[in-house]
């Protein structure tokens, strides 16, 4: 593959990583947002393959596969299954409208833009455009976390905001070395079992969610 | 034997006694503490001969020694030059004492104490006195470091072990914090060094600083210098020495007072006159001056503190504070007047004398009270004075020894304490004259203080000394007290020896200071400057100005008391003879009773009247009375005073953070996502700042 043809994919993956994220803030249902972040992480997993391609980095193939594996696969279903498993309030509950919501995603998307532009080029980059759409992922995830009330969709959330910092790190830097990749998919796994087991406890011996904690203030 | 063997065999005893302490801890407990004790006391004397080969041999040899290779990233060595060894010595006959004094005093404490908390006494005991002297005999930064951190945390194992109460573990939980707020500044103070240098070794930190600008040279001194005052207990870091220092086991007490607080002395002479000195010329004046007011204020708060203290142990680690303080005078002047013009160099070299050899000399005496006071705890189980009294009778050997350290600490002749004393006023009185300005006011102010200290010195171990032994018996538990075992008088006995040959024959530890003194200041060593006329006078030497110098001989000093007191003998033996006639004291009457005695309180009132405004008092006083209010029949009378720093610093400080974190508490929402959008917010800024900054 010729350069100029990789810089094309890896934008229009960006585009595309961009446009589930806006699917992921805006969706109303949580199935909704569950899909739209499997497919994030897919086209994660898509673009670490295109780079490994590229650049003939074979760590960048373990990645790709472990993250087709864990986070497009293995998460949204665990995910699935506890949405399934509590049958109660298939609704997101935003903290503020998710029409504020999409409009402080666009407003972090621009800023992202706009501060790259001042950083200047950064040398390894594939793409221009890769890092502001890293951190636009990473910034619009955490976005999703703060103005979600359940517990379940800023897990979804937490996802995004990962799919963000992995985006980043293999589009600009080529790839952390594997074993921290490695190390941050393992804390991502954690972080969903211990989230899991949480939200199902809290919910079966309580009936709360993590937004009721604030009544715990002393 | 080879010198060269001294350090891996010191290792050796302290590490075996360490070891099989603990190996012995499902066993027989009294079989952990007493071998734990016989390696220590092994250890103690190898590091004795080890010093004192250093010392005495030929002059401005430094034993250099790499330690097998711990960690990838540092060659750790051991390097014993003067200064070590002579602290290192300190270390070595404090220790000895101890180890001597331990096993008996333990035993006699507490019985039917369980076996793994004997076995982790003796562990302890070895650690705290292996780390101790390899503080003072490491060769780079990381030896340092990793034996100061020992130190600190053997000595916090001994401070808990002694009694399970809530009173010594809150009193050990103070000291490790304070322990490691100092460590944490000295790491500091290290890092910023060895960062700069690549290295560890002090050769190599040596080199680094010689080349660092003034502004960071003295903010890496003040750095180490607030770690290694927290540890030595300056005003106003002193909180935990008071009660720390009393919470754990005497013998270990002594070593505490006597000795660890000495190691940070040992610290602050490394940084000051080696590691941190420039090239040529003298050091920042700021450094000296510090160190001067704060020796002058831990000196004269100490004292006054110790005054009004009740507790035995809690007054002699109140006087540890005074102690530190006056051999800090002494380093102050040193670093003030080092390097300055040939005169007043020699002025410095009496002024570290002093300072070292008060070192040894509270080493010395203080090890030989918190002992006595030990010997009286175990036999009476009481702390408090006031509930103690008639012991002279009870425990006559335990209290002459007492006496003896009373009066060597009270700066009386002749007695150890006297002569560094008096070196210390030599040097402040010659320095007044030396520098010019208002600094030589503040040098004459500081030795009034310093006339000021052992004046309230002696007043306070009058009270100590005639309230616990003299007078009738307050309590049942002073009125049954025993002589102390054997082993134990040994101990203090020993320590008493040092205080007596150290006051009579002072020109003989000059000899010990050469070393020291040479290497830290360069030129002549103190024999040259003070004991210009043999061992036995002590002279210090000032005449090129026009001051003559002044001399003294303790040894003739001494014959003088003692012919006096002969004579005195003999004189009331001669007038009394025949007209001897035993009778009960006349007490206008009534039958005399032990209330009839000055009282702790009673005894130090004036000086609370005096100071007050210092010490802020506060007494309740409640009469008790029958039908009729004119008929008292008890009147209760409590009484406390203040610790300034403790209220005006420390507490002050606890109140602000508790109120600021009432604040923060009430402002914060409790939900999550606000939280999760306070990081949203932050990184944005971040982001933001960062555009901003790279445009």
């Amino acid at each position: 593959m010729s350069a100029d043809t990789v810089q094309s994919i890896i934008d229009d993956l960006g585009a595309l990583l961009l446009f589930t994220m806006i699917l992921i803030v805006a969706a109303g249902q949580i199935y909704r947002a569950i899909y739209a972040v499997a497919a994030q992480s897919l086209l994660i997993a898509i673009a670490g393959g295109v780079l490994a391609a590229a650049t003939g980095n074979v760590d960048l193939w373990v990645i790709a596969a472990i993250t087709l594996v864990v986070k497009a696969t293995l998460l949204p279903w665990v995910l699935h299954w506890v949405v399934q498993r509590m049958n109660v309030r298939r609704e997101i509950e935003p903290v503020i409208p998710i029409a504020g919501t999409l409009a402080l995603s666009v407003l972090i998307v621009v800023v992202s833009f706009q501060v790259s532009a001042s950083l200047g080029p950064v040398r390894q980059a594939i793409t221009g455009n890769a890092l502001p759409v890293g951190i636009a992922l990473t910034l619009t995830g955490v976005l999703v976390m703060a103005t979600r009330k359940t517990a379940l969709t800023q897990m979804v959330g937490l996802f995004a905001s990962e799919n963000g910092i992995f985006f980043t790190a293999m589009a600009v830097s080529q790839g952390m070395p594997l074993i921290i990749e490695i190390g941050v998919i393992l804390d991502v796994i954690l972080a969903a079992l211990v989230m899991t087991i949480m939200v199902l406890r809290v919910r079966s011996t309580v009936d709360a969610d993590i937004a009721d904690l604030d009544r715990l203030r002393g | 034997m080879d010198v060269q063997a001294g350090p891996g065999l010191m290792a050796a005893c302290y590490g075996g006694g360490a070891l099989s302490s603990l190996l012995l801890a499902r066993g027989s407990g009294r079989l952990a503490v007493g071998v734990g004790h016989v390696a220590a006391c092994a250890g103690a004397l190898v590091g004795l001969g080890l010093s004192l080969g250093v010392l005495l041999g030929e002059p401005g040899r430094t034993i250099i020694q790499p330690i097998p290779v711990l960690f990838p990233f540092a060659r750790l060595s051991l390097s014993i030059d003067g200064l070590s060894a002579y602290f290192l010595l300190v270390i070595s006959l404090v220790a000895i004492a101890a180890a001597v004094y331990g096993p008996a005093y333990l035993r006699a404490l507490s019985p039917e104490a369980r076996p793994a908390r004997q076995a982790a006494q003796g562990f302890a005991l070895n650690l705290f006195l292996g780390c101790m002297a390899f503080v003072c005999c490491a060769g780079d930064a990381l030896t340092f470091l990793l034996c100061w951190e020992g130190m600190t945390l053997a000595s916090y194992v001994l401070v808990v072990s002694d009694d399970r109460d809530g009173e010594n573990a809150r009193a050990g939980l103070l000291y490790m914090v304070m322990a490691h707020g100092g460590t944490a500044l000295l790491l500091v103070a290290f890092l910023g060094l060895t960062e700069r240098a690549g290295a560890f070794d002090f050769g190599a930190l040596r080199a680094t600083a010689s080349g660092l600008d003034p502004p960071t040279r003295t903010m890496v001194f003040f750095l180490a210098f607030g770690g290694f005052a927290t540890k030595a207990g300056v005003i106003p870091l002193h909180v935990w020495l008071p009660r720390a220092h009393p919470a754990a086991p005497s013998h270990i007490s002594a070593l505490m007072s006597g000795v660890m607080l000495k190691v940070a002395i040992y610290g602050i002479l490394r940084f000051a006159f080696d590691l941190l000195a420039p090239g040529a010329g003298p050091l920042p004046s700021s450094w000296g001056w510090t160190v001067l007011f704060v020796g002058t204020t831990s000196a004269v708060l100490g004292v006054l503190y110790a005054l009004q203290q009740h507790d035995l142990k809690r007054l002699l680690a109140f006087h540890s504070v005074e102690n530190i303080g006056i051999i800090l005078i002494g380093a102050g002047l040193a670093m003030i007047l080092w390097r300055q013009e040939a005169t007043s160099s020699a002025l410095a070299t009496v002024a570290l004398t002093a300072a070292l050899l008060h070192t040894a000399n509270h080493a010395a005496f203080k090890g030989l009270l918190f002992l006595g006071a030990g010997s009286v705890l175990c036999r009476t189980h009481v702390r408090n004075m006031e509930e103690l009294g008639g012991l002279a009778r009870r425990m006559p050997s335990t209290a002459a020894l007492f006496l003896l350290g009373a009066v060597a600490i009270s700066a009386l002749p002749p007695l150890n304490g006297f002569v560094s004393e008096w070196l210390t006023f030599q040097a402040l009185l010659g320095g007044a004259t030396r520098v010019q300005g208002p600094g030589g006011l503040i040098i004459v102010f500081a030795a009034a203080m310093l006339a000021l200290t052992g004046g309230l010195a002696a007043a306070c171990f009058a009270k100590a000394f005639g309230v616990t032994f003299l007078g009738r018996p307050r309590t049942p538990h002073a009125e049954h007290a025993t002589e102390a075992p054997p082993s134990m008088i040994a101990a203090m006995a020993w320590l008493a020896a040092l205080c007596v040959a150290l006051g009579v024959a002072p020109g003989y530890a000059m000899r010990l200071l050469d070393a020291p003194t040479s290497a830290l200041l360069g030129g002549a060593g103190s024999s040259a400057v003070v004991a210009a006329r043999g061992p036995l006078v002590l002279s210090v030497a000032l005449t090129p100005s026009g001051i003559g110098g002044t001399a003294m001989s303790m040894t003739m000093i001494a014959a003088l008391l003692v012919a006096l007191t002969a004579i005195a003998w003999v004189l009331r033996r001669g007038w009394r003879r025949g007209s001897r006639r035993t009778a009960p004291t006349w007490t206008c009457g009534m039958s005399p009773s032990a209330r009839f005695d000055y009282t702790a309180t009673a005894f130090a009132k004036p000086l609370r009247l005096v100071f007050a405004a210092l010490y802020h008092p506060r007494r309740d006083v409640t009469h008790e009375t029958s039908e009729s209010p004119y008929i008292v029949r008890r009147i209760h009378y409590a009484g406390e005073i203040v610790d300034l720093a403790e209220t005006h610093i420390y507490r002050r400080a606890a109140r602000d953070i508790s109120i600021l974190s009432q604040t923060i508490r009430a402002r914060s929402t409790g939900s999550i996502y606000g939280y999760i959008g306070f990081v949203l917010g932050a990184l944005v800024v971040a982001l933001l700042l960062v555009g901003v900054i790279y445009r």
